[in-house]
């Protein structure tokens, strides 16, 4: 192994360490696992308890300032809205909360979804993001910064609720818009939200997350009958801010009951995981590669150049 | 162009005139030694150029309106389905095709395949034209494209896939431009900067492995958010990179392939003798390094259904779209170039990397749009949108053609003072390819 | 719920409801009608005839056990069986006007040996009471089969007519 070749191998694993330093992601994505929050606010959402008045879209449509609605908040005709064959409406960038009814079958009674940002313990939406825009506050709310928004939409494929919407009607400044918890108007100056404040039936039940999970199981313990024992969004995902209690099983309200306790980062991980490995090992193993593959042409002259000869040897 | 070669015209592959001290001016090489009017004259008769026109006549006017108006007016402007054409295909499809680049980067810098050193050079600038389109597809489709600095620059989201492609694809892209500009250095009679490329090349191979790996594998890994919305066929949150990663080997080979035939059969007037007698044979090899490759992704495409034991769900509709999937990009490419490879039949390897390069293209559509949202609803894109698709493309089509035209990539350039002796026998033992002299090697064999 | 503070004096809010004949050998004072405004935002008060109320429930409908009358649930008769009547009977006497607010959740917290953690507020106490009586007896269920919205709630539900086609009911 002459001079030059020690040379190259250092030059090639240079390369490679500056790749290395160029990606952070093997420190940071450990730091993304958000180890619960004590002082989180949630809401817990009883359907059994929902009217379907939608005076909790009007309040958020009001309090978020977002443009007038297509159908005024007391047209029932919204209930009957579908696109895409069947599909019922969903959070949009002008309205960050939607409520859906569902004729259940043997059931009297509609059942009133409303569905909004979960505000996710460990949002997918957040770890997606490659510009960091999202940010978990201690009040537990799911943050979105416009400023630094590239509008890759990651986060849209990756929120497991489908709930962050894009502003595709902007021109110059289209950026991600969903339910903000009312944070800035509201939580982090101890109120509730605007849809918990004005909702008749307190269906919306507004609290310290983990006193709320203990309300939940109270309610099914206490009204035998009333509810599928099960509190959608305390487990889910690593759990979520906000919570549902049903009548009915969760999958006839189109709540996706597949999709595990672990957050959806922990799914990532098999990759972020490999990503140092690749770092590491790759420059010293390649460089040998060269070395080895090379060592013996020294000065041999160019006896690989025939193509067919060398598929031959093979 | 192929009148004007058979009248005798001889286009530039050289620093100067034939029996002339004096240099070509930049001019004379942009026009590749015609007259102006010549040149306009062969690029009119051309009708290939005439569905160029067409397609920018529509899609010039289009791309400056979604500009102007935004995403809105040329999409759906779905929520359900943040990403379209523009990025499954743009971002999806493109850079697996353009793995070439490092593909054949490492065998001949790294495993010493010299064999393949003809098509080395079109190998690295179908990887760097790949993946600087699939950057244009994305600025096309990002909501804020003069944000795309941002993750570089002004916020990090250290901890997310996309930072890593972020990252990884932008460092590429300049390895990239450092490997070819080998041949751009030799065009523009710039000796000294073509020996430090050269001296670098390994170092930027070794580089170039570890983020092609890393990032191929990673646009996988941007599925794995979604396991609730790529079907389940599709998603294999252990395999998903992996996945990524083996079929981009597969696609990149393949589309050498593909683009090599193309130019066999178009541009044949700017090829030398030693990228058109060895192209079959290098084919070949290539067809043999996809095939190994194939057959890896299959095995674990099985292995991924395996483990998450989801055979059930091959008795559905989705199942046999998967069969399907599986059948027409993996197996009949694998059979069509495996008989090509055994009976050293060039022209059927060729089929089946077509085969292979359309299979891989739609596993990527799979799972970024059909397979996607599965149990939602299937979004068919805006016409808009498939228009600036193949706009966009079209302009990749003309860039490509007018390197090929004027780079020395699939011809040698014979410019003899620009090597030193002593430069090429410091070369040679380290596997670095060092065109000319191969090159004369080759012809006094022959 | 004899260990709630009573402190307030609620009088605006008055949904004091008997049985008539029932009622009146208690020796109440029963209001004819109750004007529940505590929605003037958006909607005028509601003037609540009490004594047609008084016709077609029960005291204990409504008020629990804090009326003298026996509770209809007998989990409350764990505790409240012998419960007389009680000082104040109106609903904001234990229904939090403001049950979401942070001064009102920090007591709640801080009042360790409480019962009803789960208690509802004011608003969402008449409104599952009233809704779910007035659902189960077939009676007028829409929004504004009760409340008369004034202009603010129209802008709020950027509603220009009022429209009487209400919602269905609770369960
Ligand atoms: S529901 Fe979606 S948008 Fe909201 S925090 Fe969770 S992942 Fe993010
Ligand atoms: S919390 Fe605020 S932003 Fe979110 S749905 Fe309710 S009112 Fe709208
Ligand atoms: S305000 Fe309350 S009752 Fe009315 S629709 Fe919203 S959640 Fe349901």
């Amino acid at each position: 192994m002459s001079g030059i070749s020690r040379r190259k191998f250092l030059a090639a694993s240079m390369a490679g360490s500056a790749a290395a330093t160029l990606s952070l992601t093997s420190g940071a994505f450990g730091a993304a696992l958000l180890e619960g929050y004590p002082d989180g606010m949630g809401v817990l959402v009883d359907m059994t308890r929902c009217i379907g008045c939608r005076s909790c879209e009007a309040a958020c449509n009001k309090e978020q300032q977002l443009p007038a609605p297509e159908m005024a908040f007391d047209d029932p005709a919204a209930f009957d809205y579908s696109y895409h064959a069947g599909q019922k409406r969903r959070t949009t960038e002008a309205a960050y909360t939607v409520v859906n009814r569902y004729e259940i079958q043997g059931e009297e009674q509609p059942v009133y979804r409303k569905i909004q940002c979960n505000h996710c313990n460990e949002p997918a939406c957040l770890t997606s993001c490659f510009v960091n825009a999202y940010t978990k506050t201690k009040e537990g709310a799911v943050m979105f910064n416009d400023k630094v928004c590239v509008g890759c939409r990651t986060c849209m494929v990756a929120c497991p609720f489908n709930i962050p919407a894009y502003s595709y009607s902007s021109a110059f400044n289209p950026v991600v818009k969903k339910c903000v918890f009312c944070h800035e108007t509201r939580l982090k100056n101890g109120l509730p939200p605007a849809c918990v404040e004005i909702c008749p039936q307190e269906a919306l039940t507004f609290g310290n997350r983990r006193d709320l999970i203990k309300i939940a199981h109270q309610r099914i313990n206490d009204n035998p009958g009333r509810y599928v024992d099960h509190l959608y969004g305390e487990k889910e995902l690593g759990g979520t801010s906000w919570m549902y209690l049903s009548s009915v099983p969760f999958e006839q309200l189109a709540f996706d009951t597949t999709l595990g306790r672990e957050p959806i980062i922990s799914n990532v991980k098999g990759f972020l995981g490999a990503v140092p490995m690749v770092l590491a090992i790759w420059p010293a193993l390649f460089t040998g590669f060269h070395l080895l593959a090379t060592k013996n042409k020294h000065g041999e002259g160019h006896q690989a150049d025939h193509p067919i000869q060398e598929d031959d040897k093979q | 162009m192929k009148a004007i070669i058979s009248r005798g015209f001889k286009p530039i592959d050289s620093p100067s005139p034939e029996n002339s001290a004096r240099r070509w001016t930049l001019k004379e090489k942009l026009l590749l030694g015609m007259t102006p009017r010549q040149y306009f004259g062969q690029a009119v008769c051309n009708p290939f150029n005439w569905v160029l026109g067409l397609i920018f006549l529509i899609g010039i006017p289009l791309l400056i309106y979604r500009f102007a108006f935004g995403l809105g007016s040329v999409t759906h402007s779905s929520y359900d389905y943040p990403w379209g054409l523009l990025l499954g295909f743009g971002l999806f499809v493109m850079v697996p095709l353009s793995a070439s680049g490092f593909l054949l980067g490492t065998a001949v810098n790294i495993f010493g395949r010299h064999d393949l050193h003809h098509i080395e050079r079109l190998a690295l600038l179908n990887g760097l034209l790949g993946y600087f389109f699939a950057v244009v597809f994305l600025i096309a489709d990002l909501g804020q494209p003069w944000r795309l600095p941002y993750p570089m620059f002004v916020a990090f989201g250290t901890g997310a896939v996309l930072f890593l492609v972020a990252w990884h694809v932008s460092t590429y892209l300049s390895v990239q431009i450092a490997e070819v500009s080998e041949g751009f250095f030799e065009w523009m009679g710039w000796p000294q900067a073509v020996k430090f490329v050269k001296r670098i090349t390994v170092g930027l191979t070794v580089s170039a492995i570890i983020l092609s790996t890393l990032h191929q594998g990673a646009l996988g890994a941007l599925f794995t958010y979604a396991p609730g919305k790529l079907h389940p066929l599709w998603y294999a949150a252990e395999f998903q990179w992996i996945h990524f990663f083996c079929s981009s080997i597969a696609a990149g080979l393949c589309m050498v392939i593909v683009v090599s035939t193309i130019i066999k059969k178009t541009m044949a007037w700017r090829c030398d003798a030693g990228f058109l007698d060895n192209l079959d044979a290098q084919t070949l090899t290539l067809a043999k390094g996809a095939c190994m490759a194939l057959i890896t992704y299959f095995a674990i495409k099985m292995l991924a259904v395996a483990h998450d034991n989801e055979w059930a769900y091959l008795a559905t509709g989705w199942g046999l779209w998967f069969l399907f999937e599986l059948a027409f990009g993996i197996l009949v490419p694998l059979v069509i170039m495996s008989y090509g490879i055994r009976h050293k039949r060039a022209g059927i390897a060729r089929l089946g990397a077509v085969a292979t390069v359309l299979g891989i293209a739609l596993n990527r559509l799979n799972c970024a749009l059909i397979a996607f949202n599965w149990r939602l609803y299937q979004e068919v894109p805006h016409w808009a949108e498939v228009m600036l698709c193949v706009t966009i493309f079209a302009f990749y089509i003309v860039v490509y053609r007018a390197i090929l035209y004027r780079l020395p990539i699939l011809y040698s350039w014979k410019a003899k003072e620009a090597h030193a002796p002593e430069a090429v026998r410091e070369r040679i033992p380290f596997g670095v390819s060092v065109r000319p002299s191969h090159h004369q090697v080759f012809r006094t064999r022959d | 719920m004899a260990d709630l503070k009573r402190t307030k004096i609620a009088l605006m809010f008055f949904l004091a409801v008997g049985v008539g004949s029932g009622a009146a050998a208690l020796g109440m004072d029963l209001p004819e009608t109750v004007l529940l405004n505590s929605l003037s935002r958006y909607y005028d008060g509601v003037s609540f005839d009490h004594a047609l109320h008084e016709q077609v429930a029960d005291c204990a409908s409504c008020h629990h056990h804090t009326t003298g009358m026996p509770s209809q649930d007998p989990d409350c008769m764990r505790c409240h069986a012998g419960a007389a009547e009680m000082g104040v009977v109106a609903c904001r006497d234990c229904h939090a006007a403001e049950p979401f607010s942070a001064g009102y959740l920090k007591a709640k917290k801080a009042d360790t040996h409480r019962y009803h953690t789960d208690q509802l507020g004011l608003k969402g106490a008449y409104h599952q009471s009233c809704l779910g009586c007035h659902q189960a007896m077939g009676a007028p269920i829409g929004c504004l089969d009760c409340h008369q919205r004034n202009q603010a709630g129209d802008e709020l539900f950027r509603a220009g007519a009022l429209s009487s086609a209400g919602p269905a009911a609770s369960r």
